[in-house]
């Protein structure tokens, strides 16, 4: 007995290390790809230049590529894929299905219809004020994770999280067939805006919306971290974590308003980046393990990683056109996913 | 349970390959030249025959269709004005770069325009710094949503003509004149046209009085008219008093786009007495051509279509475009 719980212990003891030295590497990970990224683009900068313009002593055209176009733009994309990532992982705990993501919850398709709606009604998106499509967007997302939440919910039960999966999908469904329907009575020019949009290309690149989507990332990140305990009693089923004392309803709603704030705000701001929610702690898991408390970090820094590779990817690939990096990261996850699936199955 | 994970193993296989095809067809067209320094040497100064500016141009102070305060260099060397190298041409201007998409250019243009380096449709930041551009001239509101208008602004001066003139070539001409401070040359620019475009309607009223003209767009085995009163269709009805079939008039009312898609039936009944056809399928074979449908149309059978290429100047919109269209009409047509 006293064996095996040492025997454990000593188990759990090279776990935990492993999971340091992961997330370290993640972290190294994350530092080099911001480095080659400062070094990407269509005007060539030696890392040398990189590093003179950063302590003031590039020229004018090098401070301007580095602090306005490219740095902005790595800043963004590390924020999504941590906010997606992470808000991927809350979901897939609270509904205990490993194929949740944001996008099963309808939030994707609920900003998309919203921004179409705008779109369509308003012709000239250039006119409205910079936030307001993000504020759209974020309201679409929300608005569509409410109803699905609503139709979810039983009193005494809590949520269901058969019942969030499928009303997630029959939402969302209802949401892109009007997206679709609408999409087809609107000028060609719109239409390109929109498929833009939610093909995921980051499009809203300036410091403005790096201080617009930095707030949610800062808090939700550090209240979903702390609540990982709760997570991990969540995650083995409703009635177990009743029986472990935990508040289940009161935690489902707290933790899945913050993985609904921390996906809507990315995608109000990215445009739809679907598969990071999906992959990103699916990676993390193979990597560190179930436990939540280093689950997050990790699944974190391989959302913020795998969005920062594949927006480096999309500027790089076509140069000097760029290709919208929802579609880099599709083409990354789909043959990941598909390893997944034989992996599985055997 | 297996057959499901397999379909979904079959649409992510196929979405991945899709995804695949098109960026590899996307990738083909590349222009390597685009440092600054070959760009610098090749934008030739503005035309030497700017006589009107015999006082030295000044710095200018204009509002643009958007309400900004633009700030307008006295005389810019590198003019970026992506999608609206039409009016340029007409101005005798050479922009450091020209407008692109992943499959082609603005052929037409191409006399005037060789040798210019290109750049990507939707104006990449970086892109756009590489040029060191002087001034940039955008035509439709959405090229600068999401705040790109103060991204570009900090490039360089940025123009944007709006929505309401550029959909007007002739407002658009006179407003870049005005930016270019060439208004002088811009009116005699349209002045020209519209003489032109008076003579050719008398020329055709005396070769084909009272006979009706359709333009056809065939691309990926689909039939476009163009619309009565937009793009090439303002050229030939408006501008050249042809007559409108009706098949057009009654397309043109339901449809809201410069050219509208026509069923084969619809086709079947086309009334037109000439058909100016622009074929984006040559290089696919033309099969829609072979259609006993198309066949049967009355000015096909009578041999009066004529056919242009996807590179002529058909598909676009703007002064040196439109004189272009009067000039192939006027020489197949109007014989």
């Amino acid at each position: 007995m006293k064996e095996t719980s040492m025997k454990m212990s000593l188990a759990e003891q090279q776990r935990r290390h492993r999971s340091i030295i992961v997330i370290s590497f993640l972290f190294i990970g994350i530092i080099v790809a911001f480095l080659i990224s400062m070094n990407t683009g269509v005007i060539r900068m030696s890392p040398l230049d990189v590093l003179k313009t950063l302590f003031g002593f590039g020229t004018t055209q090098q401070h301007l590529v580095l602090f306005d176009f490219r740095l902005p733009r790595i800043i963004i994309s590390i924020l999504i894929g941590m906010g997606l990532a992470v808000s991927g992982a809350v979901l897939q705990a609270l509904t205990r299905n490993a194929l949740a993501d944001p996008g099963i919850i309808g939030i994707n398709s609920g900003a998309g219809m919203v921004i179409l709606l705008f779109v369509a009604f308003y012709a000239t998106p250039a006119a409205a004020p910079v936030y307001l499509l993000p504020i759209l967007a974020w309201a679409g997302g929300g608005i569509a994770a409410l109803l699905v939440f609503i139709i979810s919910y039983r009193k005494h039960k809590g949520l269901s999280s058969n019942r969030l999966v499928l009303n997630g999908v029959a939402i969302s469904s209802g949401f892109s067939a009007v997206t679709i329907l609408v999409s087809l009575r609107i000028n060609p020019e719109q239409y390109q805006f929109v498929s833009t949009w939610i093909a995921g290309s980051i499009w809203s690149k300036d410091w403005n919306y790096v201080i617009a989507l930095l707030p949610f990332i800062v808090i939700l990140l550090p209240f979903v971290y702390y609540k990982s305990q709760t997570i991990n009693v969540l995650n083995l089923g409703p009635p177990m974590a009743t029986g472990l004392g935990a508040a289940v309803a009161k935690q489902q709603i707290w933790l899945l308003a913050a993985a609904v704030g921390l996906a809507s705000s990315c995608v109000a701001v990215s445009g739809s980046i679907g598969f990071v929610g999906l992959i990103a702690p699916h990676l993390a898991r193979r990597l560190v393990g179930q436990r939540y408390q280093t689950l997050l970090p990790a699944t974190a820094l391989v959302g913020g990683l795998l969005v920062l590779v594949a927006d480096t990817l999309a500027r790089w690939i076509l140069q000097p056109a760029e290709i919208p990096t929802g579609i880099v990261v599709a083409v990354i996850g789909a043959p990941y996913f598909l390893y997944l699936m034989f992996r599985t199955k055997g | 349970m297996f057959g499901k994970s397999r379909k979904l193993i079959v649409v992510l296989l196929s979405v991945m390959v899709l995804s695949l095809v098109l960026a590899a067809c996307g990738g083909n067209k590349e222009n390597n030249e685009g440092s600054s320094n070959t760009a610098a040497t090749e934008s030739a100064s503005p035309s030497p025959e700017a006589t009107e500016t015999a006082a030295a141009p000044t710095e200018q102070k204009l509002t643009d269709g958007l309400g900004n305060e633009v700030t307008i260099p006295a005389n810019p060397q590198k003019i970026i004005a992506s999608y609206l190298e039409d009016y340029l041409v007409a101005l005798g201007v050479k922009p450091v770069a020209q407008w692109s998409v992943p499959n082609g250019i603005q052929d037409y243009l191409q006399t005037d325009l060789k040798d210019i380096p290109t750049i990507s449709y939707d104006l990449p930041f970086e892109a756009v710094t590489s040029f060191t551009p002087d001034l940039l001239i955008l035509g439709a509101n959405s090229t600068v949503e999401g705040g790109k208008y103060e991204q570009y602004s900090k490039i360089a001066p940025t123009f944007v003509l709006g929505d309401e003139v550029n959909s007007d070539w002739r407002k658009a001409l006179l407003k870049i004149g005005e930016v270019l401070q060439k208004k002088n040359q811009a009116q005699k620019v349209l002045d020209d046209y519209e003489a032109k475009a008076a003579d050719a309607k008398t020329k055709l009223q005396a070769a084909i009085p009272d006979q009706s003209v359709a333009a056809l767009w065939l691309v990926a085995n689909k039939f476009y008219v163009v619309s009565d009163k937009l793009s090439s269709g303002a050229v030939l009805y408006n501008d050249l008093g042809l007559k409108v079939p009706n098949v057009v008039k009654e397309i043109s009312a339901s449809g809201t786009g410069s050219w509208n898609e026509i069923s084969l039936e619809k086709l079947a009944d086309l009334d037109a007495d000439h058909l100016i056809l622009i074929n984006s399928d040559k290089s696919t074979g033309s099969e829609a051509l072979k259609d006993p449908i198309w066949q049967s149309i009355p000015a096909v059978k009578n041999g009066h279509m004529y056919e242009y290429e996807a590179a002529s100047s058909w598909l676009y919109y703007g002064p040196v475009a439109s004189s272009q269209m009067i000039d192939n009409v006027l020489k197949d047509i109007a014989k």
